[in-house]
């Protein structure tokens, strides 16, 4: 044993000096992180710390421990942190002191508090209000954000046009419905469910055999589908993501390409539609300018897209079951070639139309009815 | 030359400061009869609009709200489940495990105070009762009967013996109440009845005769509160005959009840005619007063009106659920029947009356109640005729959606046109209660005014010059301001502009109230089509008021699809404002859009008659 002490090994990472007050929200061995926990440590602190030292850092790490322990929504936690500051000491006295910001770095820390509120949606109350003009007076920056609050944050609970409820459901399939009905709003959509997850006892809900799918179409997509010439293939894509608040599902649609312009068939008004009014005039003039509302709009028209689904899986099996699924509304899909473009990777970043990087692109070009039956009894039996 | 001039300046700039200057003044001059009313309508008759008692829309507070909601959900449930409607309708009749129901849910006992075994609800509880009620029309007239109507005189003017007596088994259900004022003879003439309740010799009992017509709940009720006429003897020795009201039993004898009554529409509910031969009904079950019935059934029937707003803004939000499933969904000449504009028109119509409606109606129960009890019978009256007429009219262009199906028995559409063709004719005919409605406002103006007009006719020169003062600058401009929008305003910048038009249309009105008393002072009780417009142009400014006022607040708080709310308010305050401008226009003297002349001509020639006198128009003379 030599007395010589070892070098300093090189160090790996930059030395993080421990914020002041960490060992107060060190984690028991066995001890769970949630809001006992937290009140527990914010107690310490006072307990220990008769003159509340340091209280600025405290408050600012205790912020930003909240979420670990899952209260950052707790309206009661956010009352006791503003219980931390002491009163009556940060009031001002003097017309000088009200002039100049007094205590301003209290003043921002307990800006940031109602701050942090804010961003998480948490309404103050009476006790959030009765705190802080003992804490820093009436006429105090933190008290006008607290009136603030109260006028605006109101106002804006009801703002969001398409409003994603805050409590997800856990199960898939209503994951599934509520997402695809974000996609879609239209009330005339129908959404299907083709397949409801079965797993097996042994391997547990994490691996189930039997994936969920489902899926949604509107009437006018099925007859949009019902004209599709059959000589024209069309092609499932996927998987796209789509977030619901911190959760992303995947969905796939069902699309065909646009028909160039010398295939579309224009809609002749047929001579004799209407008994009663005429439905074209055959005057030899248009719209004048004066009424004309419409813009001169460079617009990119896309290929109609038929069906969507969200699936448990995303592989060619599943998706199979879909499209034999959508069949039975859609009958005119037996005769269409269906090709599968499916991107490899489950990247939560794709590109929107996913072709442009298809790492290992699973082709599979159907060819006419047969091999698309003997898929159906594959998959049947 | 110089003094008149300055005087007239003077006259001038003293009429055109604010108006409410001039008016002040006046009141501060002694007046004979009136008391400070502070009723809201009755002062839009003298062009002001007391903000005070609509802005801000009344609120309940949160746990108000979580209660009532509690109400609501099982109510909800058990009418869009176990209540079949077309059952009702078809075999005329309520079944009575639905009846049974109904007095368990305790909504037979909505407004009986807690003490005596009702749910003692506030009138906005049971406004918001009657929107999920209305969804069977013949329940909703068989619970109104029963206790908006029954058992209001109890509530209202009872004696303890009597609440303690009759309230806690009315409100249990198990006996039902009914209102009896009809007789063959006197529908809207209420006080020609012929019942008669004569004093027996002992005093203890009096005795009833007389025989009762269109009676709701006649059959099913026990106890009836009935107006007979009654020998009061006056201060000054004279012997009158007044009305009283009473509460009749049945268990006291002689009540019987004839056929239930075959109707267009409300199948379900029993009318029959209720006959009262030699009753004897004792002393105390005398409601209010003796000869006081008059008042206590106009109390009873004005408490009761304003519910029917809400309750067919329930009805419209209902079927435009319904109509706007099929709208979308059926398809022709290839397009689906949303997307023709006269279509979009119904739908829009439905949804602005459904909205003005809801507004009218929630202010009024609002106003109701608040703790001072302002008198609110002709704000009531305006939620009712404005609701029926809408309701008709809305009921209607859903059928017409609906085309060929909407005719059809196996829709409901039809069973609801029938059901709402009585809304205009019970609980005061629209037409009496335009009279009301315009009469009474005009009674107020007139006494604040009588002492303007005296002046006027006695050629004070002060008041000649004001009023000519104004008149010049009305002629000139035509934007008045009475503090609505602006910096210290309580509308919304947003509909800052039917704000505008309503304080315009509000000004324009008092001004030709004023003109109107000058011009007919008290004969202006025979000019029927005259009080129409007034009245008219009344119940769309009180619709505008409601409107703003709930607009502005749910900006202000931020309430879900508040700008389809603001789109709804400026629409119907556009349409308003033109209506009232026309019909205001009608009234000056020897308007050429005044066709009263001519259609009183035309009526009394084919009333001559008996008949439409216009020859054939194949008729040849040689």
């Amino acid at each position: 044993m030599s007395l010589v002490p070892h070098p300093p090994e090189p160090p790996k990472k930059p030395i993080k000096a421990p914020a002041p007050h960490e060992e107060l929200f060190r984690q028991e061995p066995g001890g769970e992180r949630d809001k006992a926990s937290f009140v527990r440590a914010v107690q310490n602190f006072g307990q220990y710390n008769v003159r509340k030292r340091g209280h600025v850092d405290f408050i600012y790490l205790a912020l930003r421990k909240m979420r670990e322990y899952g209260v950052e929504r707790d309206l009661t936690v956010y009352n006791l942190l503003l219980d931390i500051f002491p009163k009556e000491v940060f009031r001002p006295r003097s017309v000088i002191q009200r002039i100049f910001l007094h205590y301003p770095r209290q003043q921002e820390c307990g800006i940031a508090v109602l701050e942090q509120m804010e961003n998480h949606g948490v309404m103050p109350n009476k006790e959030t209000e009765f705190l802080l003009i003992q804490i820093f007076g009436r006429k105090s920056y933190p008290m006008l954000k607290y009136l603030r609050m109260r006028l605006w944050l109101t106002r804006f609970k009801n703002i969001n046009p398409f409003p994603v409820p805050r409590d997800l459901p856990q199960d898939p399939v209503d994951l599934a419905k509520l997402g695809l009905r974000h996609i879609e709003p239209d009330l005339s959509a129908r959404i299907t469910v083709y397949q409801m997850p079965l797993s097996d006892d042994l391997t547990g809900t994490e691996d189930p055999i039997q994936p969920h799918i489902v899926g949604i179409q509107s009437p006018d997509q099925q007859a949009a589908l019902a004209h599709h010439n059959p000589a024209r293939p069309v092609f499932v894509e996927g998987p796209f993501s789509l977030w619901l608040r911190s959760k992303c599902v995947y969905y796939h649609i069902l699309r065909a390409d646009l028909l160039p312009p010398e295939e579309r068939k224009v809609e002749k008004i047929p001579e004799e539609w209407n008994l009663y009014y005429p439905m074209q005039l055959d005057l030899d003039y248009g719209r004048s300018g004066w009424d004309d509302y419409e813009f001169d709009i460079d617009e990119v028209e896309e290929g109609p897209i038929f069906a969507m689904c969200m699936a448990g899986a995303h592989d060619q099996a599943t998706l199979a079951k879909w499209i034999q699924g959508l069949q039975e509304t859609n009958p005119a899909l037996a005769q269409i070639p269906v090709i599968f473009r499916l991107a490899g990777s489950t990247g939560e970043l794709l590109t929107s139309s996913g072709l442009e990087e298809p790492p290992r692109p699973l082709c599979e070009v159907q060819e006419e009815d047969d091999d698309h039956r003997k898929q159906q009894q594959q998959g049947r039996s | 030359m110089s003094g008149c001039a300055l005087f007239l300046r003077r006259a001038a700039t003293a009429a055109r400061a604010c108006p409410a200057l001039v008016a002040l003044s006046a009141s501060r001059r002694p007046l004979s009869t009136s008391r400070p009313s502070r009723a809201f309508a009755k002062e839009l008759f003298l062009g002001k609009i007391e903000k005070k008692r609509v802005f801000p829309f009344p609120e309940v507070s949160q746990d108000e709200l979580n209660e009532i909601n509690q109400f609501v959900g099982p109510v909800e449930k058990f009418f869009n489940e176990e209540v079949d409607s077309q059952k009702i309708d078809r075999e005329g009749k309520i079944p009575d495990d639905t009846l049974e129901k109904l007095k368990s849910l305790g909504l037979f006992g909505m407004q009986v105070p807690e003490e005596y075994g009702g749910l003692g609800l506030s009138n906005t509880m049971y406004a918001r009762l009657g929107e999920i009620i209305s969804l069977d029309g013949s329940i909703t007239v068989t619970l109104a009967a029963h206790q908006a109507i029954g058992l209001k005189g109890i509530i209202l003017v009872g004696t303890e013996e009597q609440k303690a007596n009759y309230l806690p088994r009315l409100a249990s259900g198990e006996h039902m109440a009914a209102f009896c004022l009809t007789e063959p003879a006197s529908g809207s003439d209420a006080a020609s009845i012929q019942t008669r309740a004569t004093l027996s010799e002992d005093k203890k009992h009096y005795i009833l005769n007389g025989s009762k017509v269109w009676i709701t709940n006649g059959g099913l009720a026990n106890i009836f509160t009935v107006f007979a006429k009654t020998e009061v003897v006056d201060s000054d020795g004279s012997v009158k005959d007044k009305m009283t009201a009473f509460i009749v039993e049945r268990d006291f004898g002689g009540v019987t009840n004839g056929k239930p009554e075959d109707k267009l529409g409300i199948r379900g509910s029993n009318t029959c005619e209720v006959h009262f031969e030699n009753t004897k009904v004792p002393v105390e079950n005398v409601l209010g007063e003796v000869g006081g019935g008059f008042k206590v059934a106009m109390n009873i029937l004005n408490s009761g009106r304003f519910s029917m707003g809400s309750a067919v803004a329930g009805m419209l939000k209902k079927l435009i659920e319904l109509t706007a499933d099929y709208a979308c969904t059926r398809k022709q000449f290839n397009k689906r029947l949303s997307e023709f504009g006269l279509i979009q028109e119904k739908f829009a119509l439905m949804a602005q009356k459904a909205y003005v409606m809801e507004s009218m109606a929630y202010l009024t129960a609002g106003m109701l109640d608040q703790p001072e009890l302002p008198d609110c019978s002709v704000e009531a009256a305006m939620v009712k005729v404005f609701s029926s007429e809408s309701a008709w009219q809305c009921v209607s262009e859903a059928l017409q959606i609906l085309g060929g199906s909407g005719y059809m028995k196996d829709y409901p559409y039809e069973r609801m046109l029938r059901d709402a063709r009585i809304l205009l004719i019970f609980e005061g005919t629209n037409e009496i209660l335009r009279m009301f409605i315009a009469l009474t406002g005009l009674q107020h103006a007139g006494r604040i005014l009588t002492e303007r007009i005296h002046e006027l006719k006695r050629g004070n020169v002060t008041t000649i010059m004001e009023t000519v003062g104004r008149r010049i600058r009305d002629s000139l401009g035509r934007t008045m301001d009475l503090g609505l929008t602006g910096n210290l305003g309580v509308v919304h910048p947003s509909l800052g502009e039917s704000a505008n038009k309503l304080e315009e249309n509000v000004y324009y009105f008092g001004r030709t109230v004023e003109n109107l008393l000058l011009r007919f002072g008290k004969t202006i009780v025979e000019e029927q089509l005259v009080l129409k417009r007034v009245a008219n142009v009344l119940i769309n400014l009180y619709g505008m008021v409601a409107v703003l006022s709930r607009a502005s607040r749910s900006i202000r708080i931020g309430l879900r699809n508040h700008d389809h709310e603001i789109l709804l308010a400026n629409m119907f305050c556009t349409e308003a404002y033109v209506q009232n401008l026309f019909s205001l226009s009608q009234l000056d003297k020897d308007a050429p859009e005044n066709l009263d002349e001519q259609i009183k001509k035309v009526s009394r020639e084919i009333l001559e008659q008996r008949t439409y006198i216009c020859a054939h128009p194949l008729e040849r003379t040689s």
